[in-house]
């Protein structure tokens, strides 16, 4: 029983985690006008950045030159950081592209970055991957009662983010990001920047991605590059688009929808030939229940819902200020 | 020299699996992602036909003519009832699609890696230098072939001009007295069969193993945004620019870093030129959005 519960919890770590990455995903697709087939590159150098500031120095038989061994939270603030320039750096060249080419570029860094984590093992140690990582707050408790712990942090580090992606949508800059994209042409007559909004957008979700990324090096405890393939990409999008795009209800949904369905059969103990089956299955049902979805709900189980703006009244807002002034 | 016949050969089958996507983009306006799914349903496909003792030929014949009818399935099924829902919502159906012919391969085929079962065969060679095999000339004279065919029946068949009249403008086409339906069928059906066809080449030329698919169509966006996206031309200048370009730049880089190089090569294009190749002739302009 009690395994049954860790499992669960275990589970549950691991689809706050897709959560954060679904709400960033979100926060580009559902508010702004980004269709980023790259979201895996934050996540990727957001984990990598955490490691290499953290990690202890390589031991004999690794190849890695860098491991700062500085403190968790340093490693945070610099996975977000370089998030945010990995973004910028991205967006420089891909932002300037039109929707379609901007979503296979996006993709093309993704996979770049997956073959420099692969082959530059001086950094990242390679296909090998760094081991043994510490995860926060460990000493805290006992070992048995750790995922717990872990648990609690992920769901922190997912309201935290459900609760700055909410800020940021309802705010002034994301109507812009709305505005855009419904209608780029009349965006612009409004005033509005596309490439600077665009930009400001993709390096916040950018920064967001890396951070879940630090989540899911606590989570594993380890970086191997196979966990930065473009499948994550994928799978974040079907998440979101199961739940439905433009909501942040229907983001957090879809991402615990997608682990169940995707991470449960870990669970069954099954010899390795019915496993494949398994798992070839799963991939199929869930290829299936995408097609259902954006056959019978194209929006999604919890469609974007309309949101109402009261903005101050401007002939009120001047007169208040012209008082002032006389005061 | 070496350059010359590698980049030769992997620029055929990069122009074999990239020209169907780019008719499906072209007539369709989306990037069908399942594409590359289709190149594993055809290397499958012929494996399973030459378990029967079939020629070479004859299994190459019916696995692409096997593929070409599901990818008119799934364009029947699947792709026209959200055609009205726009890029997005097609462009993740084909992602779902993909999912789906994925995951019941991998539930039939298992995981194992795969081969043909083929006698061993030399270089061909010429002037006493060793030149390619049988298999790998066979390749890029199949593609070169089928990409002049694809060109003259785009150009001087009523069916290809049908197509080519839907994709410039439907409800003209219709009033035209064309099926746009029709077209649509056909051209789904050419395109996956020469994506099966490159599919069962790739498994002559290497192995099978499931993620053949996904891998090939990292590299078929590749070609399609080099080239440009909706033009069939400047896909297949793309597929042999890729090559020879990625032939190049292993000189300089290690082997594993091949599709890397691809996308280098993408993303320098695009800052030049961001409607890829085909604005080398002025096509592409016209499509705003």
């Amino acid at each position: 029983m009690e395994g049954i519960l860790l499992f669960a919890i275990s589970i549950g770590t691991l689809a706050a985690i897709y959560g954060m990455v679904t709400l960033a995903l979100n926060l580009e697709t559902g508010t702004g006008p980004l269709w980023d087939l790259g979201i895996v590159s934050f996540f990727g150098i957001g984990a990598y950045a955490y490691v290499i500031l953290t990690a202890a120095p390589a031991e004999g038989h690794q190849h890695y030159l860098y491991g700062f061994g500085l403190p968790m939270w340093l490693g945070v603030i610099g996975a977000a950081l370089a998030g945010a320039v990995a973004a910028w750096f991205i967006g420089l060249p891909s932002l300037r592209l039109r929707k379609e080419y901007f979503l296979i570029v996006t993709l093309a860094f993704a996979e770049v970055l997956r073959q420099l984590y692969i082959n530059e093992d001086w950094l990242t140690n390679g296909v090998a991957g760094i081991y043994g990582l510490e995860q926060p707050l460990r000493g805290l408790v006992e070992a048995r009662q750790y995922t717990y712990v872990l648990f609690a942090l992920a769901i922190c580090g997912l309201l935290a983010v459900w609760a700055l992606t909410r800020m940021i949508s309802l705010s002034a800059f994301g109507r812009a990001c709305k505005a855009l994209r419904e209608n780029e042409a009349l965006a612009i007559t409004a005033g509005i920047d596309p490439r600077r909004t665009s930009m400001v957008l993709y390096v916040l979700a950018g920064a967001f991605t890396a951070v879940a990324g630090v989540f899911y090096v606590w989570y594993n405890t380890l970086v191997v590059p196979g966990q930065f393939s473009s499948d994550l990409t994928f799978f974040v999008w079907t998440a979101l688009i199961i739940g439905g795009v433009g909501s942040s209800r229907g983001a957090l949904f879809g991402a615990f929808i997608f682990i169940l369905l995707h991470d449960s059969l870990r669970f069954l103990q099954v010899s390795g030939e019915t496993a494949v089956t398994l798992t070839s299955l799963r991939t199929a049902l869930i290829g299936l229940l995408l097609i259902l979805i954006l056959r019978f709900r194209p929006n999604g189980i919890f469609p974007e819902t309309r949101v109402v703006f009261k903005l101050p009244d401007r002939a009120k807002a001047a007169e208040g200020a012209k008082r002032k002034g006389l005061a | 020299m070496d350059i010359l016949i590698f980049g030769l050969i992997s620029g055929s089958i990069i122009l074999l699996s990239s020209v169907g996507f780019a008719m499906i983009v072209k007539v369709e306006g989306f990037l069908n992602i399942a594409h590359g799914q289709m190149l594993l349903l055809g290397a499958y496909l012929g494996l399973f036909f030459s378990g029967y003792g079939l020629p070479l030929a004859v299994t190459m014949l019916l696995a692409s003519i096997a593929t070409g009818v599901i990818g008119m399935l799934c364009y029947g099924l699947l792709f026209r009832p959200v055609k009205s829902q726009g890029l997005l919502v097609l462009l993740f159906t084909s992602v779902g699609a993909a999912y789906v012919i994925h995951g019941v391969v991998g539930a039939i085929a298992g995981k194992r890696m795969l081969a043909y079962d083929l006698p061993p065969t030399r270089a061909i060679r010429i002037f006493g230098e060793p030149f390619m095999t049988r298999y790998e000339l066979t390749t890029v004279i199949l593609a070169l072939v089928l990409a002049l065919a694809v060109h003259l029946f785009m150009t001087h068949t009523r069916a290809g001009k049908e197509i080519r009249a839907v994709s410039d403008n439907e409800d003209l086409a219709r009033v035209r007295g064309i099926d746009p339906v029709r077209s649509s069928y056909l051209v789904w059906f050419v395109a996956s069969a020469l994506g099966g066809l490159a599919g069962v080449l790739m498994g002559i030329m290497g192995s099978l193993h499931l993620g053949m698919g996904w891998q090939q169509i990292i590299i078929i966006l590749a070609t399609t945004v080099l080239g440009g996206i909706g033009s069939i031309y400047g896909v297949m200048l793309a597929a042999f620019v890729l090559a020879f370009g990625i032939e190049i730049g292993l000189l300089f880089a290690e082997p594993s870093y091949r599709s890397g190089i691809a996308f280098l090569i993408i993303i320098v294009v695009l800052f030049v030129r961001p409607q890829g190749l085909q604005s080398l002739w002025g096509a592409g302009k016209l499509r705003t959005h």
